[in-house]
């Protein structure tokens, strides 16, 4: 799609714009609407209308299949390891009271930490589903 | 279900899950008209397509459905239809699902959780738990995707 030019240019003014729009969705998610998983989403989306545009040569030098990969396990991980910091500074699993020094930081941090693992591999499983279903097309 | 071009079926799809994601938002529920907006218009629709390129754009003309098929399809609607009757009203406020744990979330999210959005409070707080088994569903969906959908070696 590279020699369309009206795709192109609009795509790059907005791209800016949808990856700002998820960061924000993604870290001001506890004060307005939003969370991990939409902030993920719309991150995907944005990259996956790079990736249309622009080509997928260009987007996997930018996320590698490995790279995103481990982000997609990383996620989760971080997900679990807060849970279990919860247990090892002497509350239950998943409480966030303990993570720093009065509960309502601690639940702040916590869900800034849970909602941030929620992104990263929600964004991640999207963009790999992407990149699998045009790896078939390409073998055709 | 009446259109003979996947290309349309597909665009169909589309604006109907953009018109979802507006019904969402006038009926106050911003979280999930994102999250509808992006995935159902937005990233379906390229896997969609990018689906379409291995695949006829026609649809193959169907055998017509038998009848014991329609006789179980109106038993069904039958059925649920008279199971909807059994619904609370909608949006009623002193209704069990909406008066006891909904009410504690409502007052106790702000001097709890320092939280002004109950949403996230709920889905990263106090539902912990519900959102760690969600992402490892999000997480094991995507290796499944990744293990059926892998390049073939080529000696294989």
């Amino acid at each position: 799609m590279r020699h369309h030019i009206i795709p192109r240019i609009v795509t790059k003014l907005l791209i800016p714009v949808i990856l700002l729009f998820g960061l924000y969705v993604q870290f001001h998610g506890d004060f307005s609407a939003g969370g991990g998983f939409q902030a993920g989403v719309i991150f995907a989306a944005g990259f996956i209308l790079y990736n249309i545009i622009f080509g997928l040569d260009i987007g996997k030098s930018i996320l590698s299949v490995n790279t995103s990969k481990s982000l997609m396990a990383l996620g989760v991980i971080l997900y679990l390891v807060v849970g279990f910091l919860g247990i090892l500074l002497g509350g239950n699993f998943l409480e966030y009271n303990y993570l720093s020094n009065t509960p309502i930081n601690g639940q702040l941090l916590g869900i800034f930490l849970v909602e941030l693992g929620v992104g990263l591999t929600v964004s991640n499983v999207m963009v790999l589903v992407f990149y699998s279903f045009n790896d078939i097309s390409e073998e055709k | 279900m009446f259109v003979k071009n996947l290309f349309s079926a597909i665009m169909a799809t589309t604006i109907f899950s953009l018109i979802s994601a507006l019904i969402f938002l006038l009926l106050d529920g911003v979280d999930v008209s994102l999250t509808e907006a992006a995935v159902g218009a937005g990233i379906s629709t390229i896997l969609f397509l990018s689906t379409l390129k291995h695949t006829d754009v026609m649809v193959k003309k169907s055998k017509t459905p038998s009848f014991p098929l329609i006789v179980l399809f109106l038993l069904l609607l039958g059925l649920l239809s008279f199971a909807v009757s059994d619904l609370p009203e909608f949006g009623k406020f002193n209704q069990t699902s909406n008066s006891q744990v909904s009410e504690y979330y409502i007052n106790k999210s702000k001097t709890e959780m320092g939280v002004p959005n109950v949403v996230t409070s709920i889905l990263a707080g106090y539902r912990g738990f519900d959102t760690l088994g969600e992402v490892v569903v999000i997480f094991i969906a995507g290796i499944s995707v990744l293990g059926i959908l892998r390049k073939r070696k080529s000696n294989s």
